[in-house]
């Protein structure tokens, strides 16, 4: 009986998907079925589940980081305005993984040692962060990368980097102690302080590898556009957070937290920003209105089918009997 | 009112919480004019009971009846308009209020004119309720955060006694008061008597408990063991009812020589924890239980923490020989061999969420880390089944939720999986609470083994009975001091123990 | 006996009051000093008449934006959607202001505000959602309904007019000042001297306790709805009041109208062992208005690095509120 409880919330953002691919598939007239819109799909959520791969270590944890937008927007804008200043264009790649880093570690240690509230810092951060890459854009200058760096935006480069990332954060997050560990704090914090895991350290290590990937991710997007504008990573952390809930990772994280349903997640909010378009719906107040209600949705469901029904004493007597006589 | 009438009579109680039955088919009759103790180990229901009839819970089956009517009360407000109120052991003040709302919090209206509460008149009630009833002063507008334990009592005392009641329920509330506040307590439970008003006191105490109460009521496993007359009884005999036939033969250790290794395998010297424990030595030998007992604020659940490293020390240190460390953390101290079982299970040792694996192998995971840092699924998995069937826990599978399982159950896991490592010291703090007697006398078992096998225990316990069972040597603590040290060939009695812990 | 106690009553009470007196003729010292201090940066220019009045008049909405703040905050939780619902209030006011004269800015501006906060906090009462992520959701919708208005043919005209200079009165000095003063006494007594007012902050304290001291939770998350969507509804008109306009907003960025009330509140959540939150509002917003606007003075550019410096004031805020917390911080 208690085993279907999980089932329960972890089947629903696999119905909720069918249900959206089925949805826009007829009222698109299989416009959505068709190889070049399914690639388009593929295509546009790829920095969604890089990023994603890396905040998941903090929604584990039962925090939150969105301030992988702006770390986006800012690594990406300072790694080309650097590596052009410097001289070597291709420097910024190790570099916009550096700043990624290095805005995750300060975060990480606002939250662990100075115990910020993790939205609070967040939206601090949304803000202050933004204003900063605006100036730098309008009043140092927007500016592009090399001719030959442009071979970043292809299927023969993007692809393999995209594969590298995910399969280093799925071994981190399901095959190590790091992973391990930030689900336990999800869980239990005191369990966790209690039993001997490093909390602080973790924390920190999970706002470090979320700035990590949102630094990754952005050498994508400044392909994407050719370099750098004031537009990088805007309203990335909410489509982010928004396709792990989707995917049904409990907001309290912890043992929720799954790779495989950032990739479920970051799909599902692709088809619809996707299939509205095909139906010609792609307005921003219906996008955003449609995401919205969805996601309440979603997340009182999940809510409520995690939280499960009431136990009844006569169940769980025979249910031990059961498991003794077994 | 006239005294020795039946005020309160409960028949046939029954209540569940998930998979424990808590209270079994309990009967209780208060008298007016009666100060009615109750007593029984942790888990034993005696706490369950007296919720029930503070309104905090609903009950499940049975009956309640006060002054000749059917009393179901829907919560603690329902409670007090039936002149029903309770000083309950873990609930508190809120510390965001100062100390005169705190007596009325949630019943302010009576205060409140054109919307607005009068704040002076609020203060002066509260005021007039610590003057009436002698109890020590309270600065009214001050916030209660910050303010002592004690204090905090008070306050929570004179709310209770602020809806004048018929029946006052006291959970435990003399263990976190100073000997002088004690006493006025005491003659605050006489005065109320004097008054016809009946009183339900709980207490782990079995001296005090029969100084003071009329009739004493004895709880085990949920269920009435017996009802005897305070003044006839006598500690042993309240004793035996507690912990029941089972206790004999076998449960505890039978020699009674201290036997342990002459290595000292850890050393804590004049550790302090600020507002915890004072200049606090001893040394643990291998392969040694050694006993820590005293109130429940005395200190004892801190040195748990303290040597497993959680505790942020002002003073002294706590050296590992074996690795020639200090411990400084508890990561530090996981890595040294070492494991610690908290006092709350449920809140500070298990992910009740969790699947039972998941709470298995928390403790291991660095012992299992294959080559590049690699977990294997299978391997946690084999751990958790392998151990789990070792102690015989009670589950439909390794991957079935924690909260799924009973205490007892609970209780396996969260000692089990540190014996599945290679420890050196074990720091277990109360580690039989709310368990039930069977998986107490295996817990017991495991313990012995652990012993033989040169582990090195640090045994915790508010239970008597327990450490003196078990340990090999035992330090009995009073307001963050060590105040005597037992060997278990001296003079391990309780007489002795009880003499210094209060 | 009692006398004794009584007499020790007094002194108690007396060095009480003698502490608080201590510590405002310092807090107005310490503000005087700091005008002063602003007014030497920018070589002379702040202590004019234009600049307080500027600075004073900017900084009366967000103080009820961020008294809205101190009673949801007291009960634990959080709203980040009233960017998204001042967005809407305003155009609300200024559109039916336009129709009806003052009640129309005033009931516009109110009726909006209230019954959209009513309904943020229904939803966190009863879907348990976490409030933070709800609100950020219902964020998104409300600037979608805002934003929706701002495209559809029949209705962009309407949120495009600005406020007719008419009705401005409210936004302009004396009056926005008295408002403003009189609210202080209101909300000063609901927070700190009425039973919801209790209740809220006992939730927030120690809702195990509260709930077992007969407190309806659910209630009293009801109490926080009326009560902080009226403070949000009167920001609402006094905004659009000042401004004469809002800007609908899109991407979140409706979240940018709060952070500067969250500011106000973390900085009063300091000085809030000394000194009452709410007193404490309106002096917090007119010293962070004043930064801004010496910052402005000093040539840093707002919109860009003006917002950075505001981010840094949440978070040093934040660091400063939170030191000496023990246990778990999300």
């Amino acid at each position: 009986m208690m085993k279907n409880r999980f089932k329960a919330a972890d089947i629903i953002p696999f119905i909720s998907f069918v249900a959206i691919f089925v949805f826009f598939t007829i009222a698109s007239k299989g416009a959505m079925l068709s190889a070049f819109n399914l690639s388009i799909i593929l295509d546009q959520s790829m920095i969604t589940i890089i990023v994603g791969c890396g905040v998941l270590f903090v929604i584990a944890q039962g925090s939150t980081d969105m301030t992988i937008g702006v770390n986006l927007g800012l690594s990406g804008v300072l790694a080309v305005h650097v590596g052009l200043a410097i001289g070597h264009p291709w420097a910024m790649l190790p570099l916009a993984c550096i700043f990624g880093l290095i805005v995750g570690i300060i975060n990480g240690f606002l939250v662990a040692k100075c115990k910020v509230p993790s939205f609070m810092l967040s939206i601090a951060e949304l803000i202050g962060i933004r204003g900063l890459i605006n100036y730098i854009q309008t009043v140092i200058s927007a500016e592009y990368i090399t001719n030959e760096m442009r071979v970043l935006n292809t299927s023969a480069v993007k692809i393999p980097m995209f594969i590298a990332i995910v399969v280093i954060m799925i071994y981190i997050f399901e095959f190590t102690k790091i992973g391990r560990y930030s689900r336990a704090i999800g869980e239990n914090e005191t369990t966790a302080r209690f039993v001997g895991v490093p909390v602080d350290l973790m924390k920190i290590t999970a706002f470090a590898l979320s700035g990590l990937c949102a630094g990754y991710a952005s050498i994508l997007a400044v392909a994407q556009i050719n370099g750098t504008n004031m537009q990088m990573g805007v309203f990335l952390e909410m489509k982010t957070v928004m396709a792990i809930f989707f995917g049904g990772v409990l907001v309290t994280g912890g043992a929720s937290a799954k790779i495989y349903k950032v990739f479920l997640g970051a799909l599902s909010i692709q088809i619809i920003i996707n299939g509205l378009g095909l139906i010609g719906k792609s307005a921003t107040q219906i996008q955003q209105s449609v995401e919205g209600v969805l996601l309440l949705l979603v997340l009182f469901i999940t809510m409520m089918a995690s939280r499960g029904r009431k136990i009844k004493p006569k169940e769980i007597e025979e249910e031990e009997k059961a498991a003794v006589q077994g | 009112m006239s005294t020795g009438q039946t005020i309160l009579e409960i028949k046939g109680l029954n209540k569940y919480f998930g998979p424990t039955h808590a209270n079994k088919n309990i009967d209780f009759t208060l008298k007016t004019g009666e100060i009615h103790g109750l007593i029984g180990e942790n888990g034993s229901g005696k706490s369950t009971l007296i919720s029930q009839i503070a309104g905090l819970y609903g009950h499940d089956s049975g009956e309640m009846i006060l002054k000749g009517q059917h009393y179901d009360p829907q919560s603690p407000i329902d409670a007090n308009d039936h002149k029903i109120s309770m000083v309950m052991q873990e609930l508190g003040v809120v510390g965001t209020l100062p100390a005169g709302m705190n007596v009325f919090l949630g019943r302010t209206d009576k205060f409140t004119k054109f919307g607005i509460i009068n704040k002076k008149q609020l203060n002066r009630e509260a005021q007039a309720i610590f003057e009436k009833w002698d109890l020590p002063r309270v600065p009214m507008n001050k916030l209660t955060d910050g303010m002592m334990i004690e204090t905090r009592k008070m306050i929570e005392l004179a709310r209770a006694l602020s809806v004048d009641p018929d029946i006052l329920i006291l959970d435990e509330i003399t263990q976190s008061l100073s000997l002088n506040n004690r006493r006025k307590l005491v003659d605050l439970i006489n005065k109320l008597k004097e008054d016809g008003k009946s009183i339900i006191v709980i207490t782990h105490d079995v001296e005090e408990l029969i100084e003071i109460t009329d009739t004493i009521t004895v709880l085990r496993d949920g269920a009435v063991v017996g009802n005897v007359m305070s003044a006839e009884t006598t500690p042993d005999e309240i004793k035996q009812m507690m912990v029941g036939r089972a206790m004999e033969g076998g449960y505890y250790r039978e020699d009674m020589v201290p036997e342990y290794g002459d290595e000292v395998v850890l050393s804590v010297k004049n550790v302090t924890v600020k507002g915890e424990i004072e200049d606090i030595s001893f040394d643990l030998h291998k392969g040694e239980i050694l006993g820590f007992c005293g109130l429940s604020d005395s200190g004892i659940h801190s040195i748990g923490k303290a040597v497993y490293g959680l505790s942020k020390l002002q003073k002294g240190t706590i050296h590992l020989n074996e690795k020639n460390a200090d411990i400084k953390s508890a990561p530090q101290a996981l890595r040294s061999n070492m494991g610690y079982v908290p006092k709350d299970r449920d809140n500070e040792a298990l992910m009740i969420h969790a699947s039972i694996r998941d709470n298995f192998v928390l403790p291991s995971l660095t012992e299992l880390q294959g080559p590049i840092a690699f977990l294997s699924p299978a391997k946690l998995s084999r751990l958790a089944s392998e151990t789990s069937k070792q102690l015989s826990v009670k589950m439909t599978g390794i991957g079935q939720p924690m909260d799924a399982l009973s205490g007892g159950n609970k209780q396996k896991v969260n000692f089990g999986r540190w014996l599945a490592k290679d420890l050196k010291v074990l720091v277990l703090d109360c580690p039989t609470r709310g368990v039930d007697v069977g998986v107490k006398a295996y817990i017991y078992s495991l313990m012995k083994q652990a012993k033989k096998d040169g582990i090195s225990i640090v045994l915790i316990s508010d239970e008597l009975t327990e450490i003196l069972g078990m340990s090999d040597r035992l330090f009995v603590m009073k307001d963050g001091k060590i105040t005597k040290e037992i060997r278990r060939d001296e003079d391990f009695t309780e007489q002795s123990v009880i003499g210094v812990m209060i | 006996m009692s006398n004794e106690k009584t007499s020790d009553l007094t002194i108690e009470l007396k060095k009480e009051r003698a502490g608080q007196i201590k510590f405002a003729i310092g807090f107005v010292v310490v503000f005087f000093a700091l005008l002063v201090l602003f007014h030497v940066i920018t070589g002379g220019q702040f202590l004019s008449g234009d600049k307080i009045t500027v600075v004073l008049l900017h900084s009366i909405w967000p103080t009820f934006a961020a008294w809205a703040l101190c009673f949801i905050f007291a009960s634990g939780y959080t709203d980040l959607s009233l960017g998204g619902i001042m967005v809407l209030g305003s155009v609300s006011a200024c559109i039916f202001g336009n129709w009806y004269g003052y009640i129309g800015v005033v009931l516009g501006g109110l009726i909006v505000g209230l019954v959209l906060t009513f309904i943020n906090f229904n939803i966190f009462a009863f879907t348990k959602i976490p409030s933070w992520i709800a609100s950020i959701i219902l964020a998104l919708i409300y600037e979608a309904i805002a934003f929706g208005m701002k495209m559809g043919a029949s209705t962009k005209s309407l949120v495009d007019t600005e406020l007719n200079r008419d009705y401005r009165l409210l936004g302009k000095l004396p009056w926005s000042f008295i408002i403003m003063l009189v609210c202080l006494v209101i909300v000063y007594y609901i927070y700190n001297r009425t039973t919801v007012g209790t209740n809220i902050r006992a939730i927030g304290g120690n809702a195990d306790v509260s709930k077992a001291l007969g407190i309806n939770i659910t209630k009293t998350l009801l109490g926080i709805g009326v009560i902080s969507g009226i403070l949000v509804g009167i920001a609402c008109f006094m905004q659009e009041s000042y401004a004469g306009r809002v800007t609908v907003k899109t991407g979140l960025t409706s979240i940018n109208m709060i952070l500067q009330p969250m500011a106000i509140y973390l900085l009063a959540k300091v000085l809030e062992k000394k000194m009452n939150i709410i007193i404490a509002v309106p002096f917090c917003s007119f010293i962070i208005y004043a930064v801004f606007n010496v910052l402005s003075s000093l040539g840093v550019p707002s919109g860009t690095l003006q917002e950075s410096v505001l981010g840094l004031f949440i978070v040093v805020f934040g660091v400063i509120g939170q030191m000496g917390v023990k246990g778990v911080v999300k």
